[in-house]
């Protein structure tokens, strides 16, 4: 993306769309050099890759060379949208995908613009470090903590019946109704500080004047944030979510493979744990790169949606 | 100023770094190579000058399992260097096998020696040692001669692993029982004045009785079974039903008269979930325990206040270590042969098998296999795994007038501490090298846990009163004595190739049974029936017969090409 960047704006700097010549190249040679090793660094580590989806079409044998593979066309395919299982693992992809995407900007928008109304400078950083701490534990470390509340003697159940909410403790994670719930409270603990950093950044960027005027017309604090403060970031905020949305069949791995059980199963199996259990851990590399393709193609798919989506509405866009 | 300057600098950064990454990236490889092609004339050259002189040579070893680095002068090899001239270079896996192995064979990343895997061997990563051990290695040769048929591969006959456990000479002395057993806390016996316990009705009455009279242990609450089904650890769940009808393990299925059928779905399953199904309406089985993790197990199992559970003893021993170190021997459990009803003989103790598919195999990119093969045909003799298995006369064990092989109170606790194990055995290299197992040719056995002057001596006071009560000599004698191994055990062992329908198929069962068999367990016993049914339904959606027919054309493979 760097390079696409540098690139047109070394183009664009003229006013008129010049025409390329060897003059044009010449003047500008500084920064194409300069884009090179990044052009490079793209070629080499997101296009030539795209030459391994070749496996997708073949009965993949390792230490075989690529003339020795045998090809048999969309057998792969066929093996993972026929099986029972994949549509249920579609399912919760999608469905934890968006509880993620939901729960995950509206928290963060809401703890952004909460944070922006903090006038005390100390305070609203130790807000701001707390929440975004938990970032950087590798999911691993949180699913053990969220294991442990949730456990029978838990903190969560704790509390609970110390507030007469329940009567006895609820086993949360053998029930597959809260699975879903489970996963996004988690994904909200471990982000939230961490995405509210952009719009916050966002918010900064805001002329003070705007403020100055609605408070001018007698806006409230409310009123400040609903018609200055979110119309300001806007823009950032369609951006986001185009980016997300591309990124909706990521409904994450470590999360349902550490925390799923037997009882679970069918709430916790997503299209990582499919393509592991039946493609990796089998050796079957063909029907991995199968499943990486399919999220690849859908991801695309769904960015270019949004994307034209967010045009006809009149907003930022990505592309 | 700043505003100009900033974006510069951090692209100057950025592309700084770039440069660094390919540099670093590039300089690795072309040092790797430089070293590889340094080593090998170096080993070609020691190769044609060695024999009679020791000149040093290194091998690079792959364990499959996580492990620790034994320390630079760990006695042990320093002794196999001083005298063979091999110094070992040991990488332990960290994190995942599969993708461990994923990335090795992608890149065609080998070492020296690997331990056994059934897909480095489909990736052709191994030489056939054969030629290898007929030319160069008498010893191996002699040490392997009658398993010979067994450790060729089914699917091209050559000979790519080593076997490390399964080899035995002489008289076996057992006193230690590694396998799956229904496991009972030696005081639940005890209390209940130290009975024979043969079925498993027997077995959960007298859990349901010590869980009514005693409801905690030690300030928290008594649990009365757990089930462990978590990641691969499922035999917990799944293989009880086999056992408990009088056949070995023979992992998914059972197998009669040589031909094999999956029992997942048969009434002698369901008869075993339907009083599991029971038990736990009685709340003896822990409301977790389908939600626990192998760490939870273990931490459970460690407080004391399980009373029992299906496991295999080496899958907890660490548990049992934390129990015994924090002397609560009354804790620690005995494995009790159950079955349905006591016409049935127990077969849970097997004979042991060539752990095939285990051990060390030379990789394709090993530049002197000759060297390395002569030196484990060094290391399989006598002397040799003396050293291994007991360690260095005086030092770590002595031998008495009668030529026993002893060990004092000061050597034995050595032996349990594992900063010292590091610097004084060879533990990691052992564990996977061929071995004599049984006794030597003096008769002291190969193993001093199984020695059993060292085991009688070792134990504590709770267990010897415990197995005076009882009139055995040591926990192995609550199993049956096994019988011959048929020739085709175990079937666990078949190789169901990767991303074969089989595979496919065992992967989909093993699904299903994760699924079903808890919600079963905690099904309202009127429910029960319907669960079940479901279950079997969905068993039968899957293609057994593909799993079958594999198991069976290997069963027959094996008795047309082992039997003599």
């Amino acid at each position: 993306m760097a390079v696409t960047v540098t690139n047109k704006k070394a183009v664009r700097k003229p006013e008129k769309k010049r025409k390329l010549t060897w003059a044009v190249l010449k003047s500008q040679q500084q920064l194409i050099w300069m884009s090179v090793p990044l052009t490079l660094y793209i070629i080499l580590f997101a296009y030539v890759p795209v030459w391994g989806w070749t496996m997708a079409f073949q009965n993949y044998k390792p230490a075989r060379s690529f003339s020795q593979q045998d090809w048999v066309g969309f057998k792969q395919f066929k093996f993972l949208f026929t099986d029972d299982d994949f549509m249920r693992v579609l399912r919760n992809t999608l469905g934890m995908s968006i509880i993620n995407l939901v729960l995950g900007f509206v928290t963060a928008i809401v703890l952004a613009l909460l944070l922006n109304e903090i006038r005390k400078v100390i305070w609203k950083r130790t807000v701001q470090t707390i929440s975004y701490l938990p970032h950087f534990l590798s999911w691993v470390i949180v699913t053990g903590i969220v294991a442990t509340s949730l456990a029978s003697d838990g903190i969560v159940n704790d509390l609970l019946m110390k507030l007469h909410l329940i009567k006895e403790p609820i086993l949360w994670l053998s029930e597959g109704k809260y699975f879903w719930g489970i996963v996004g409270a988690s994904h909200v603990w471990k982000e939230v500080g961490w995405n509210t950093i952009i719009y916050l950044a966002a918010m900064a960027s805001i002329d003070p004047a705007l403020y100055e005027a609605a408070e001018m017309d007698g806006a409230s604090r409310y009123r400040k944030m609903l018609h200055v403060t979110l119309p300001g970031i806007k823009s950032t905020i369609v951006i986001l979510l185009i980016m997300s949305i591309g990124h909706i069949l990521d409904a994450g791995f470590e999360v349902q493979y550490l925390l799923g059980n037997g009882l679970v199963v069918d709430w916790a199996e997503t299209i990582d744990i499919f393509v592991l259990k039946y493609g990796i851990a089998q050796g079957n590399y063909s029907l991995a790169t199968a499943g990486g393709i399919f999220k690849t193609v859908v991801s695309v798919a769904l960015l270019l949606v949004a994307n034209w989506t967010a045009k006809r509405l009149g907003e930022e866009r990505l592309l | 100023m700043g505003g100009r300057f900033k974006p510069l600098v951090r692209l100057s950064i950025l592309m700084a770094m770039t440069f660094s990454v390919v540099l670093s990236g590039c300089g690795g490889s072309k040092d790797n190579s430089a070293d590889n092609g340094s080593s090998s004339t170096g080993q070609t050259a020691t190769g044609s000058s060695s024999d009679g002189k020791v000149e040093p040579f290194n091998v690079s070893v792959f364990i499959g399992e996580a492990g620790q680095q034994p320390t630079p002068d760990n006695k042990i090899y320093k002794k196999i260097k001083d005298e063979t001239g091999a110094t070992f270079n040991f990488e332990f896996l960290a994190g995942d096998i599969n993708q461990k192995l994923g990335v090795m064979i992608a890149g065609s990343d080998y070492p020296d020696l690997m331990t056994g895997n059934t897909k480095l061997t489909a990736a052709g990563a191994y030489i056939p040692l054969e030629d290898l051990i007929e030319k160069y290695a008498p010893n191996l040769k002699k040490h392997y001669e009658k398993y010979w048929n067994m450790m060729k591969d089914p699917n091209d006959g050559h000979i790519y692993i080593l076997p490390n456990y399964g080899v035995y000479n002489g008289k076996l002395n057992s006193t230690w029982y590694s396998g799956p057993a229904f496991w009972v806390q030696k005081d639940v016996l005890a209390e209940a004045g130290y009975p024979k316990v043969k079925t498993l009705d027997e077995y959960f009455d007298l859990i349901a009785k010590y869980k009514a009279k005693h409801p905690t242990i030690d300030g928290s609450p008594t649990i009365g079974f757990e089930i462990l089904n978590y990641d691969w650890k499922n035999w917990g769940l799944f293989n009880p039903p086999q056992h408990l009808i009088g056949h070995p393990n023979d992992g998914g299925v059972v197998v009669n008269n040589g031909v094999a059928e999956i029992f997942a779905d048969k009434d002698y399953a369901k008869q075993y979930y339907q009083k599991l199904n029971q038990m736990n309406e009685q709340g003896l089985i822990d409301k977790e325990t389908f939600v626990q993790n192998f760490d939870q197990y273990l931490a459970k199992l460690s407080s004391g206040t399980v009373l029992g559970m299906f496991d295999q003893h080496w899958n907890f021993q660490n548990a049992e270590n934390s129990l015994i170190t924090q002397k609560k021997f009354n804790r620690t459990y005995v494995g009790l042969p159950l079955v349905y009803d006591t016409s049935t003989k127990d077969y849970y103790r097997d004979r042991a098998v060539l752990n095939l598919n285990n051990g060390f195999g030379i990789s394709v990119n090993a530049k002197d296999p000759v060297k390395i093969i002569k030196l484990l045909d060094t290391l399989i003799t006598e002397d040799w795994q003396k050293t291994f298995s007991w360690g260095i006369e005086g030092e770590d064990y002595i031998v008495n007038d009668q030529g026993r092989f002893m060990r004092t109170q000061e050597q034995r606790d050595k032996q349990s501490d594992g900063t010292w194990k590091l610097a004084n055995k060879a533990d990691a290299l052992f564990g996977n090298l061929p071995k004599i197992e049984g006794s030597f040719s003096d008769g002291n056995s190969t193993d001093a846990a199984a020695q059993p002057e060292e085991y009688k001596a070792g134990l504590n006071d709770y267990d010897k009163k415990f197995l005076e009560a009882y009139g055995f000599d040591s926990y192995v004698d609550f199993f049956s004595e096994p019988p011959e191994n048929p020739i085709y055990y175990p079937a666990w062992s078949i190789d169901l190739v990767e991303g074969s329908p089989a595979k496919v198929a065992n992967t989909k069962l093993n699904d299903l049974s994760t699924k079903y068999l808890p919600k079963a367990v905690l099904a309202n016993p009127s429910d029960f029936d319907s669960v079940w049914n479901e279950y079997t339904s969905q068993i039968h959606k899957v293609d057994v017969k593909a799993y079958e027919d594999k198991i069976n054309e290997q069963i027959k493979w094996r008795i047309d090409n082992w039997s003599k």
